[in-house]
């Protein structure tokens, strides 16, 4: 008998079907859907699919069949925020997500895209702020602007921020009766390397002017702004990250010197990377665990300082609540990911030991479990 | 593959890895040598441009004599560039990018100081192996201990010679480093 016509149970291969969930949509996101899962529609544009994003995050989509995330009270928080942001200038709006280790700030800030890409904002991401200090990526001093260019990275940047934004671009004037719509002023940055630094900055500065539609900047690996790169000098001093271009390009605006007529930057510090991790002086200048005062020993440039005056800091949740870890066990369960039978006391146990933390709940308690 | 001053280098190595190739340059100098031709650590070979292999087989062929880079000044918070319709020699600080052209190398310090810029006195390959047999051919000029062990052939440094002692006894002449 053919393959296709053994259609009894016994010969079905647990395969999976399609995850089918409710669209990450700007209007769904009230109160009433807080707790449920929905997927973030890919378009070919898209700004997670173009900029690409954090590694960990990047890990949970390759194995669940679509980008998927739960809405909790912290998103609808975000958002609501960014409604208000819409209408603002940025000087109000600087925010950094900051929590403890896996609590969901990468998570977070990947919905606060979405929903700023689908809400007509022009958005720029950058998903790994460390590999602008890793030294992986070319550089070169520039007197002029007295920081070393990241003409490369920059470059891409442009490419990425075109791609993602063409639409909006397309309808958009600019002071001085540069077409974006032509595609003058990012044509030149992405044809000749060396000017992509100084067309990125222009860009941004004249799109900081437009009021037409509001700008996102966003940041995960925030903490990585502050720290001593793996650069160095030609008389190999030590490169802090303000010295490079594109680091130095976020922090004006994270600073307030540089601002957008309407919209917002949002970063979010991150604990994954042990090698550019939070710092004393970082913490103590965000003004996160305020009991913990920085070691006396410990010297605080006074760049940390004037590059996070006012920022705001919204801190995300370190537990979710039992709805929100429900909505999280059933996308999971759906995929087929676990190999025990999934009922209450699974999810209660795993809930527990966990302690609500979101990823300690699925990587150490659902996918590390060796109970049966 | 590249060549640069007789030494062959491999495309798909990292830059800062592939110059520990030449004789007498280890992982610190080249990563010194990287820093001063502002070459990233994760540079392949084959990503090195024209430009880029010329400046390394300048320097390294001759890095006494090599102009010491300007000190370029870096941005404080508050700093606003001028705009990039400024001219090179309007800005400040240019006259040093400038001069550097045409100025010639100041000379090295004798005896070497302490703290200064150790690619100064940087000799590889033959200068190096050159200077190493020279060292050992003045020990046996002035007839001191050491002279006489490498003409013996024995271990230098106090080494035990009743026991072991086999890599001097096979290595050590006056004409080693040939």
């Amino acid at each position: 008998m053919p393959v296709a016509q053994l259609k009894h149970d016994i010969f079905q291969n647990g395969r999976l079907d399609e995850l089918v969930l409710p669209e990450f949509n700007p209007e769904d996101l009230t109160e009433d859907n807080s707790g449920k899962a929905m997927a973030f529609p890919l378009p070919e544009n898209d700004v997670v699919r173009v900029f690409g994003l954090p590694r960990n995050i990047l890990l949970d989509f390759r194995i669940l069949s679509k980008a998927v995330s739960v809405v909790r009270d912290v998103t609808i928080k975000l958002v609501d925020r960014l409604q208000a942001a819409s209408q603002e200038s940025s000087q109000k709006n600087r925010l950094v997500l900051a929590g403890s280790a896996g609590c969901g700030k990468s998570f977070l800030l990947v919905q606060g895209v979405e929903y700023a890409a689908a809400a007509g904002w022009l958005v720029m991401y950058i998903p790994r702020a460390a590999s602008l200090v890793n030294s992986s990526t070319m550089y070169t001093y520039d007197l002029r602007t007295r920081t070393y260019l990241q003409p490369i990275f920059a470059q891409q940047t442009l490419q990425r921020f075109r791609t993602v934004n063409e639409s909006l671009l397309g309808s958009l004037t600019l002071e001085g009766g540069i077409e974006l719509g032509d595609g003058v002023l990012i044509d030149i940055g992405l044809k000749e390397q060396t000017s992509a630094p100084a067309v990125l900055s222009a860009l941004l500065e004249a799109l900081g002017k437009q009021t037409k539609a509001p700008v996102l900047l966003a940041v995960d690996d925030f903490q990585t702004l502050f720290a001593k790169s793996a650069y160095k000098s030609p008389h190999f001093q030590t490169l802090r990250a303000w010295h490079l271009s594109m680091p130095r390009l976020i922090l004006d605006y994270v600073s307030g010197q540089k601002t957008f007529a309407r919209g917002a930057v949002v970063g979010a510090l991150s604990a994954s990377n042990k090698t550019y991790g939070l710092s004393q002086d970082v913490r103590h200048a965000l003004g996160l665990q305020p009991w913990l005062q920085p070691s006396p020993y410990v010297k605080v440039p006074a760049e940390v300082s004037a590059f996070t005056k006012g920022i705001q800091i919204m801190k995300v949740p370190e537990k979710m609540n039992v709805g929100e870890a429900a909505s999280l066990f059933e996308v999971w369960n759906k995929n087929k990911s676990f190999h025990t039978p999934a009922n209450d006391e699974l999810f209660l146990a795993k809930y527990a030991e966990s302690g609500g933390n979101p990823r300690d709940f699925v990587w150490k308690g659902l996918l590390s479990t060796l109970q049966t | 593959m590249v060549h640069i001053l007789g030494v062959q280098l491999f495309e798909n190595h990292a830059v800062k890895h592939a110059l520990t190739n030449f004789y007498g340059i280890n992982r610190l100098t080249a990563s010194r040598l990287c820093a001063r031709l502002q070459i990233h650590d994760t540079c392949r070979v084959r990503s090195l441009t024209a430009t880029q292999i010329t400046s390394i087989a300048a320097f390294l062929s001759s890095p006494a004599t090599s102009p010491i880079p300007p000190r370029g000044p870096l941005a404080s918070p508050s700093f606003t560039p001028h705009p990039p319709t400024t001219p090179f020699g309007q800005l400040p600080g240019a006259r040093a990018y400038l001069a550097q052209v045409d100025a010639p190398p100041p000379p090295l310090p004798q005896p070497r100081t302490k703290g200064l810029d150790p690619l100064r006195w940087l000799r590889i390959e033959t200068d190096l192996k050159r200077e190493m047999r020279e060292n050992i051919a003045h020990q046996r000029m002035i007839g001191s201990y050491v002279g006489k062990r490498h003409a013996m052939g024995l271990p230098v440094r106090g080494q035990n010679t009743q026991t072991n002692a086999k890599t001097a006894r096979k290595l050590n002449r006056i004409e080693r480093h040939r």
